[in-house]
């Protein structure tokens, strides 16, 4: 009798055993599907490579000619696409710093490029070369951006807990000649940063 | 491993808290039964068909992610969800094909309600909505693959437009107002209508066609999605080519369901009158059958006038469908003389349908009744017999180990297709996943069935105290599979369980009492 009943108690009843194989026979069944979520974010459509900081006006960007404070509005990544090229999030400030931040230099510590999107709501924030200005403004909110390292620290961005407020940036290269190529760059928040999220300073 | 399932606690609490409160909603007035034994589809066909909506509004609303109805973009976006996106190709895939079976199911669905006399006994709103159903779900399947914008889109959006300006007085005004002025309007309201009007014509129809009895087969809904998948892994649709306007496009036929149309068109009498006047003379005749056909009876075989339309019917749409497709192969003779179909051979063919079918009717209607006859002088005399397959609860039990080892190999054989970049050949393998797991179910739904019909297991017998001696050693297999105790009450379970007479086998599933999880209700007003 007790041999009968430790027997029954230490085994699966029919029941729960057709129930848990059933369990496991419907994850089966639908597992094929999980892997399907990767339709979902949108796969990047134009390769991050090394290629030229092509200016508004169709030219490359020289650091021999560049003028010192003064930023252009660059496309990065270009597509080709007219539609995709005019994104806010593919729009970038090219920088050449004032002098007294060091943008008399010939190298690439004289340039900055920092992505449009304003970390506080995503306007469009642009550098202001004016003497007493010399720093990225929204025109939304006020957030104003240091050029020098991309943090901003007036208004609401700078409220912001890091990464969220400090602005993307390009790495850049120049040749021998003088030209400006950007650096293939590594979208996330410990590098290059996430356009829209920020970067860790 | 004392493991019950029987307890309700945390998240199983909450759903069944959640499955009591649907009693207050309106979902009471409609009856579900998950039949616990195989029923033949036929008597489910619309719910399928429902079934394959979701799929398609589930499918279609990811393929919207990408999807660019601008006309020089539509065909590119396209061809990004097929090859770029990560399993776009299975999404589409599956949409293709869903539509596909949707058109399939309806048309399968209305045929099978037109021959067993469904329409009568006060469904006429039922038939009516949907007729007019079948007739929006087709519309809704032609502005899906026109919204693609290749050469063939191309010139089914031709034909549309220009079939709506042929509308006598009124034509292009209409033209103007639904379909817009260029092919620029044409692809932007294809896809307003195809992702937004049309469905939601669809689900209003819906709202009314639906029955209060419904049947949710879940091995056959797996087998339909599996088909699906397979059809799609067999033959992925392609992109043809992308339109362009300075380039004179091939030749090209529309979709089977509307190839029967296309071939009234390719007689070149008057556009209005073959692409538009017949479909629609056709399409009022099935609406007004309820009230043309006033037989007391239900079966095909007891309404020989109304089958011998239906029969005719039938073989006109194969005729058609199939002209449709045929353009003649030699490239010798001109363009428009391969595509133009001789409407004196075309006509005289569809008169001639006509004797054919009701000829072919008499014969079946004969055919039937001989082999009712004889099957009753069968019964009356012979044993009956009936065919079954009996697996003893072990076997049951390794069975669905087995079709679960199947399912893991399957799963990583669709993975690693996946992986390698063998897109059709993962849509394949989920397909096969799909139907195993129909099988699978089924047999689970069964041994479920069987373990509710077994008797409580046997008291334990008083003469425990005696020594008892050469117990049998439990073999190997028992030991590593877990049978529970309804397996000592084998030889008694044999009796109890449903004897399953041949009749209703072959009657396409309406079994009526043997059966405690379906209503006879269920079946008989679908």
């Amino acid at each position: 009798m007790s041999e009968l009943g430790t027997k029954k108690s230490s085994r699966l009843s029919r029941r729960d055993f057709l129930k848990l194989i059933g369990a496991a026979g419907t994850g089966l069944a639908f597992a094929p599907f999980v892997p399907f979520g990767n339709f979902m974010p949108n796969p990047n459509q134009a390769s991050l490579e090394k290629v030229p900081v092509i200016l508004p006006d169709g030219t490359q960007a020289n650091i021999n000619t560049y003028p010192i404070n003064h930023a252009e509005v660059i496309t990065y990544p270009a597509t080709g696409d007219a539609a995709l090229d005019a994104e806010a999030f593919r729009k970038w400030q090219f920088i050449r710093l004032p002098e007294e931040l060091g943008g008399d230099k010939k190298d690439v510590s004289a340039i900055r490029g920092y992505s449009m999107i304003c970390l506080h709501l995503w306007c469009l924030w642009k550098y202001w070369p004016d003497e007493g200005r010399k720093r990225g403004e929204c025109p939304c909110h006020g957030s104003m951006y240091d050029p020098l390292t991309g943090t901003a620290f007036v208004g609401p961005a700078s409220l912001q807990a890091a990464p969220s407020d400090t602005l993307p940036k390009l790495d850049f290269e120049i040749a021998s000649d003088g030209f400006v190529f950007v650096l293939p760059p590594k979208f996330n928040a410990n590098e290059n940063g996430v356009i829209g999220y920020g970067r860790f300073a | 491993m004392a493991v019950s399932l029987e307890r309700r606690t945390g998240a199983v609490a909450f759903f069944y808290w959640l499955w009591d409160g649907i009693d207050r909603t309106i979902f009471t007035a409609i009856k579900f039964s998950f039949p616990a034994r195989f029923v033949s589809p036929f008597g489910f066909l619309g719910m399928l068909t429902f079934i394959v909506f979701i799929i398609l509004g589930v499918s279609g609303a990811l393929l919207m992610f990408y999807y660019q109805p601008i006309l020089d973009r539509a065909w590119d976006s396209v061809q990004f969800i097929n090859d770029e996106v990560p399993f776009g190709f299975h999404i589409r895939n599956i949409h293709y094909h869903g539509s596909n079976a949707m058109v399939l199911l309806a048309v399968l669905h209305m045929y099978y309600q037109y021959f067993s006399g469904r329409y009568k006994i006060r469904n006429e709103v039922l038939w009516m909505t949907g007729v007019i159903l079948g007739v929006v779900t087709i519309l809704e399947a032609f502005t899906g693959y026109d919204v693609i914008f290749s050469e063939r889109a191309e010139l089914a959006i031709s034909i549309a437009a220009s079939l709506t300006t042929s509308i006598p007085v009124a034509g292009p005004l209409i033209r103007d107002a639904a379909l817009g002025s260029g092919f620029s309007d044409f692809v932007l309201r294809f896809y307003a209508q195809h992702v937004f009007l049309l469905p939601i014509v669809m689900l209003g129809l819906m709202a009314v066609h639906f029955p209060r009895f419904l049947v949710f087969d879940v091995p056959m809904v797996m087998a339909i999605g599996g088909a699906i998948l397979i059809t799609g892994g067999v033959f992925p649709i392609d992109m043809g080519f992308k339109f362009e306007p300075t380039v004179p496009p091939g030749v090209t036929v529309p979709e089977w369901y509307l190839t029967g149309i296309y071939a009234f068109m390719r007689t070149q009498y008057d556009k209005f009158v073959t692409g538009l006047l017949w479909p629609l003379l056709f399409i009022i005749s099935i609406v007004l059958i309820p009230f043309i056909d006033r037989y007391k009876k239900f079966s095909w075989r007891d309404r020989p006038l109304v089958t011998a339309f239906g029969i005719t019917s039938l073989a006109q749409i194969m005729v058609t469908t199939y002209w449709g497709f045929y353009i003649s192969p030699d490239i010798s003779i001109p363009l428009v003389e391969r595509l133009v179909i001789d409407p004196i051979f075309f006509y005289s063919t569809m008169i001639l349908l006509v004797p054919l079918g009701f000829g072919f009717t008499y014969m079946m209607i004969k055919l039937a009744n001989e082999a009712e006859r004889k099957s009753k002088l069968a019964k009356s005399t012979g044993p009956k017999k009936v065919a079954t397959i009996n697996l003893s609860e072990k076997w049951i039990n390794w069975v669905l180990v087995a079709l679960l080892a199947f399912q893991v190999f399957l799963n990583i054989a669709a993975y690693n297709a996946a992986l390698t970049g063998m897109k059709n050949l993962s849509l394949f393998f989920i397909g096969i996943i799909l139907l195993v797991f129909a099988a699978f179910f089924h047999v689970y739904r069964y041994s479920i069935s069987q373990e509710k019909n077994a008797p409580p297991p046997a008291p334990a017998p008083v003469q425990e105290e005696k020594p008892r001696l050469a117990e049998p050693a439990p073999s190997p297999e028992s030991s590593k599979l877990p049978e529970g105790d309804a397996s000592k009450a084998k030889p008694e379970l044999k009796e109890l369980s449903p004897e399953i007479p041949a009749k209703t086998q072959a009657d396409l599933g309406v079994g009526v009492d043997n059966n405690p999880h379906i209503g006879s209700g269920d079946i008989n007003k679908p």
